[in-house]
């Protein structure tokens, strides 16, 4: 079972490793096959769409990760300070 | 019969991102087999392989059946999700945000992993060591197997990548057995990095041509969209790391 657990975190981490990141492109290619499909825009605007987005997706990704694991790092000395004397 | 500009980005791209994960795997395979003994990371690798090649056989027919516009948007999805979580972390080490994977500390922490656990020697065959490698190479594989149908399934070019995929196996193997250690000396974020780009550049290709959308330009675009990811991704990095540096002055 343990085994199925690894197994199944390993997969899921394939795809998953960052939740925004991963909602993220999701919403891009939903609203990019909404606006191609629905005839909104033209096929090609669409894929502009789809291409722009990801790009997008992907700094505001590195800027969150950034500020995050920053903002963690910040912490962690602030109480390390904090506890000695 | 495929030509080989066709065949060749098939090829580089699987090529890339399997020596990755083999170097992973092999690392682990390594571990065992140093600490736990020879044939039980054997076994081990040798089942690990052929549960994997079980799910091929049981799983590879099942891609004929699924509709070709339905299968390359799926696939481009996936590639979308897996390749820009690959660009990101890159993006991230290369700006020193996270630290770099070091293949000698991920072969000291299995090491240690599998000193301190209890050893289960029954009928002379060490399970720990066999488990370790047999884990270490059906997992590691699923990726490899998923990275080559996701660059070759979206245009009948799966032997291309599947040999792309095979020499990966060989270096690694070939490279292994002449150092015996782990094989730190691979840039892998600049692989990771590298291998980021060209997996985006795919996911919105196929993702494209799963929504209907004709690339001007046909298969010249993913080089183009490869190109734009690499700038994008080195670019983050260059100002997260003047911003690190800025903060620290």
């Amino acid at each position: 079972m343990n085994f199925l657990h690894d197994a199944a975190g390993a997969l899921v981490k394939m795809f998953v490793g960052d939740a925004w990141l991963s909602v993220g492109v999701l919403i891009i290619v939903s609203l990019t096959g909404l606006v191609t499909e629905s005839g909104v825009v033209p096929p090609l605007v669409g894929g502009a769409i789809l291409f722009l987005g990801c790009i997008v997706v992907l700094v505001v990704s590195v800027v969150r990760g950034d500020r995050r694991l920053r903002n963690r790092r910040r912490g962690s000395t602030e109480n390390r300070t904090s506890i000695v004397p | 019969m495929i030509s080989f500009t066709t065949a060749a980005p098939a090829v580089g791209a699987a090529f890339l991102a399997s020596l990755v994960e083999v170097v992973e795997a092999f690392t682990i395979v390594l571990a065992a087999g140093t600490l736990r003994g020879w044939r039980a990371a054997f076994v081990g690798t040798a089942a690990g392989l052929a549960a994997l090649a079980a799910i091929v056989v049981a799983l590879g027919p099942l891609l004929d059946q699924v509709p070709l516009h339905f299968l390359q948007l799926v696939i481009g999805v996936l590639l979308l999700l897996f390749g820009m979580g690959w660009l990101r972390k890159a993006v991230l080490r290369a700006a020193r945000i996270i630290p770099f994977h070091d293949e000698n500390a991920a072969f000291a922490a299995e090491t240690v992993d599998a000193t301190d656990a209890a050893t289960l020697r029954r009928s002379g065959f060490d399970w720990l060591g066999g488990v370790m490698a047999f884990k270490a190479i059906l997992l590691e594989g699923l990726e490899v197997v998923f990275i080559v149908i996701a660059v070759g399934a979206g245009r009948d070019l799966l032997l291309p990548a599947s040999l792309g995929a095979l020499g990966a196996c060989i270096v690694v193997l070939v490279v292994g057995a002449i150092v015996r250690r782990p094989l730190a000396r691979v840039p892998e974020n600049s692989l990771k990095f590298a291998v980021g780009a060209i997996l985006c550049a795919f996911g919105v290709f196929w993702t494209g041509e799963g929504l209907g959308i004709a690339w001007p330009g046909a298969d010249l675009m993913i080089l183009f969209f490869g190109a734009a990811f690499l700038l994008v991704g080195l670019g983050a990095a260059a100002v997260v790391r003047q911003s690190v540096g800025a903060i620290a002055r």
